[in-house]
Formats: structure tokens, C-alpha cells, sequence
């Protein structure tokens, strides 16, 4: 299991949810943060401090094709190349070690 | 405890005293093996005991709801009778491997080598250490710390708390009385912290900064000042004494990693009884994987059984894998009416 960040962070991006993490496993798009679905260890840290009300846990979101989209997405970031990258971020095992990323994946960047 | 009676052989070293690492010192004891339990952190507990102590916990088997912190101390207290030895507050730092007895050992961040027969690597996530100031950690010691000392150190001086968590605001109002000025740097918008004590903190003079970075510590022997940019873009400097990074706490894998261990992501590839692919070196808990591993507590306890009974067969070829009933050894009187 893991927890997921929605729609609602996008351009919105506070970033307590980076500060509370534990394990630094959430990592820094241009528009939006992402929740590394391996390295995360589910404590719930980033749900209880977002002030915008984004975060989830996994398998709460099946009933909302939205938030269910943000969560392959989630995933999606660690796995793609993503865009003015040369190759997928993978498990990097820690935020502070790659810094903020400025890109973001396709769901995100197009998201209007 | 003495440098040489720390660095006294065992049978067992078992690396992460969280809630695994506990009870493989229990379910090691039990066989009468002798035990070392080594951890970074100065408290027992881990995650469970670090992350979240007061919150209760739902789905250990036979305890319908425990908090974490008596879960610990019940661990600490189950394990007791087999005197295992805690070494505390020293990362493990490396892994030496042979296979011939007496080359396995593990060594400590200062310097001491535990030579044991059998390693159990119950590690978690890794060790849970106060994440780092984004600036000014090489003045460590000299101004900067990741604690709160004794308030009556801050008399007459100027402090700088950055964070924006409970544990910024409670430090920042423990300072108040003493301190010449505080000033809580959050480089969020809002702080986490309960909203009565941001309010107290306000009340008591503290100067509370939002949406503002720490981006520089100068000084000379010691700090003298900080830089702080707002995300305005507007940078200024403040007249610091103290820097206190209040960031909460953060874990890694550290060292563990270029031990030579068999990785599935972050985790140790484990088989069907923990061993890891070093001879000698078992993982459980959170810092095991094998095909299906669930990880939770109540299967890190079942991990920790399985490989401190594995290590006693190999410890002893003769031993048979399975220990006994604990009914059977009871080393208290049997209570009128209660089950033996």
C-alpha cells in the first residue's frame, strides 16, 4: 500500500508533506508533488499535515477514477522517462538526495 | 558499560532494536543464545518508538490495542530475562564476512567489533537520524544543533529555530523565557504545529517567519548570523547565537547498503528462512523481502522467530530447528486458575 497525491496539489504545492516524510519519499514535480510508491512505508505522516486536502491512502481511492489515475501516476513518474530527463528516476531512495525535479509527467503538465 | 565488555563476543548480533529486532532477541534468548542489539538511535522502540509512540496500534496478534511505546516496553521487558546487551545510539557501519568462525562480525561507528556467530539484520528503513538544515550543518557543535539543550543555555542569547512542526514551536517556547530573542523559521506558509501553542509562541515575543528559508550561517569560532530569504525573493540577515534544526526525523539505509547483501529495492532478498545471501547474516521485519512479503509488524515477529531459530541450528548443527514451548520453561510460579 501506498498514499497518493491528487489533482488538488497541482500548482498548489505546499510541500509539509516533504518536511513530515519519514523515508523522504516524496518527491518534487513543477506542478505537483509525487509519493514514490516503493520507498513509501504508509505511516501516514503526509495525509494528516496537507493543508490542501490531497493526500490518500491507496486503497481508499478506488471509487474515484480521478484520485485512482493519480495513483498510476504516482507511480508513473518513477517509472517513465520523464520529460528533459535521460532516463526513468527509479528508487532513488531519498527526495533531498535528487532535489526539486522540474518536470513533471504528461497527466500533470497537460492538466488544465 | 566498558569499551571491553561492549566488544565481548556473542552469539547473535542483532542489528535495529525496533519491535523485529526485540523479540529476535527474545526468541534468541529463549534458545540461550547470547545476544547484542545494536541500534543508531539512543532509544529502543525504531519506528514504532521514534515515529509515532502515543498512537495505538490495531493488528498485533493477541493485544486488541497498544500503543507503541508499551508495545516496546513489553518487547524490552519479554527479552529481559535472557540479558541481552543493548548497545545504543552507535550506527552499525560495517559487515565482515568469512566463513570460517570468528570472522563474522559487525562493527560500530566507534571503532567496535562485535565478532559473533550468526547476524540478524532487523534495520527497518534504516536508521532514524534528525534531518539535516538544508545550510550550516558543518557547524555542528558550534551553534547548530538538532536538539533543544537545557534552556538555561540560551540565557541572554539570540536563537533561531527552524522548522515548523510541534517540536519547533515547544523548542522555540522553551527558549522564550531565556533567550535574548527566538525566531521560528518555516519555509512553508503555515505551521503544523498545535495552533494554541503557535499562539503562546507569538504571545511570549517569539517572532514566527512563514513562507522563509534558512540559505546561510556565518560566523566565526562560533555562529554568529544567519540568512534567511523569504520566498519573496527579500534576503536578510539576523544575529544568531543558536541554530536549533527542528525537521523531524528522517531514516536511511546508511552503510547497510555496500555491505554486499543481495538487494530486492530497498530491502534484503531474504529465503525461506531469512537467511540473506551472506552466509551467516539473516534479515527480518521491514528490512526483509522474500515472494509475498507482507510487511507489518505481526509478520516481522514471525521473521524474527524464524531466523533466530535458523541461527541456532547453525550455530550448533546439532540443535533442533524448533525451540520448544515457552509453557514448558515458565520461569514464574504458575498463578491458581491460570493455564501451564
Amino acid at each position: 500500500m501506498t498514499f497518493v497525491i491528487s489533482s488538488e496539489c497541482i500548482d498548489n504545492q505546499d510541500g509539509s508533506c516533504i518536511d513530515v516524510c519519514p523515508v523522504d519519499c516524496i518527491y518534487e514535480g513543477e506542478r505537483k508533488n509525487y509519493i514514490n510508491p516503493v520507498e513509501c512505508i504508509d505511516c501516514g505522516a503526509c495525509e494528516l499535515v496537507c493543508p490542501e486536502v490531497a493526500i490518500f491512502p491507496a486503497k481508499s481511492v478506488r471509487s474515484d477514477a480521478t484520485r485512482q489515475a493519480f495513483l498510476e501516476d504516482n507511480a508513473l513518474f518513477f517509472t517513465m522517462t520523464l520529460p528533459g530527463r535521460d532516463e526513468p528516476l527509479g528508487n532513488p531512495g531519498g527526495a533531498r538526495k535528487v532535489g526539486p525535479l522540474e518536470t513533471d509527467t504528461p497527466l500533470v503538465s497537460d492538466w488544465a | 558499560m566498558t569499551a571491553a565488555a561492549d566488544a565481548a563476543p556473542a552469539d547473535i548480533v542483532v542489528v535495529g532494536a525496533g519491535p523485529a529486532g526485540l523479540w529476535a532477541a527474545y526468541c534468541a534468548g529463549f534458545r540461550g543464545l547470547s545476544v547484542i542489539v545494536v541500534d543508531s538511535h539512543a532509544e529502543p522502540g525504531g519506528q514504532v518508538a521514534a515515529l509515532y509512540p502515543n498512537k495505538k496500534i490495531y493488528d498485533i496478534a493477541g493485544l486488541p490495542g497498544v500503543t507503541g511505546a508499551t508495545l516496546v516496553s513489553n518487547l524490552l521487558e519479554q527479552a529481559a530475562p535472557y540479558e541481552p546487551r543493548y548497545l545504543l545510539g552507535r550506527r552499525a557501519t560495517s559487515l565482515h564476512t568469512g566463513d570460517r568462525t570468528g570472522e563474522l562480525a559487525v562493527e560500530l561507528e566507534d571503532g567496535t567489533r562485535l565478532e559473533c556467530s550468526a547476524v540478524i539484520l532487523a534495520s527497518g528503513v534504516g536508521g532514524i537520524e534528525p534531518r539535516p538544515l538544508p545550510v550550516g550543518h558543518e557547524w555542528l557543535g558550534r551553534g547548530v544543533s538538532y536538539t533543544m539543550a537545557d534552556p538555561s543555555t540560551y540565557d541572554g542569547l539570540d536563537v533561531v529555530v527552524v522548522g515548523g512542526g510541534d517540536s519547533a514551536i515547544d523548542w522555540a517556547l522553551e527558549a522564550l523565557p531565556h533567550a535574548r530573542s527566538v525566531t521560528v523559521v518555516h519555509r512553508r506558509r503555515a505551521f503544523r504545529a498545535h495552533a494554541a501553542n503557535v499562539r503562546r509562541a507569538t504571545d511570549g515575543g517569539a517572532r514566527l517567519m512563514t513562507d522563509c528559508e534558512i540559505v546561510a550561517v556565518d560566523g566565526d569560532a562560533v555562529v554568529r548570523t544567519v540568512t534567511l530569504r523569504a520566498r519573496t525573493g527579500e534576503v536578510h540577515s539576523l544575529r544568531a547565537d543558536a541554530v536549533v534544526g527542528a525537521l523531524g526525523l528522517i531514516s536511511d539505509l546508511g552503510p547497510l547498503t555496500t555491505w554486499g547483501l543481495e538487494m530486492h529495492d530497498r530491502r534484503i532478498r531474504v529465503d525461506t528462512s531469512m537467511r540473506t545471501n551472506l552466509s551467516g547474516v539473516f534479515a527480518i521485519g521491514d528490512a526483509a523481502w522474500y515472494p509475498g512479503k507482507v510487511a507489518l509488524m505481526s509478520t516481522g515477529f514471525g521473521d524474527a522467530a524464524t531466523a533466530a531459530n535458523n541461527a541456532a541450528v547453525l550455530i550448533d548443527p546439532e540443535a533442533i530447528l524448533a525451540p520448544g514451548h515457552s509453557t514448558d520453561r515458565s520461569s514464574e510460579p504458575v498463578q491458581e486458575g491460570a493455564a501451564s
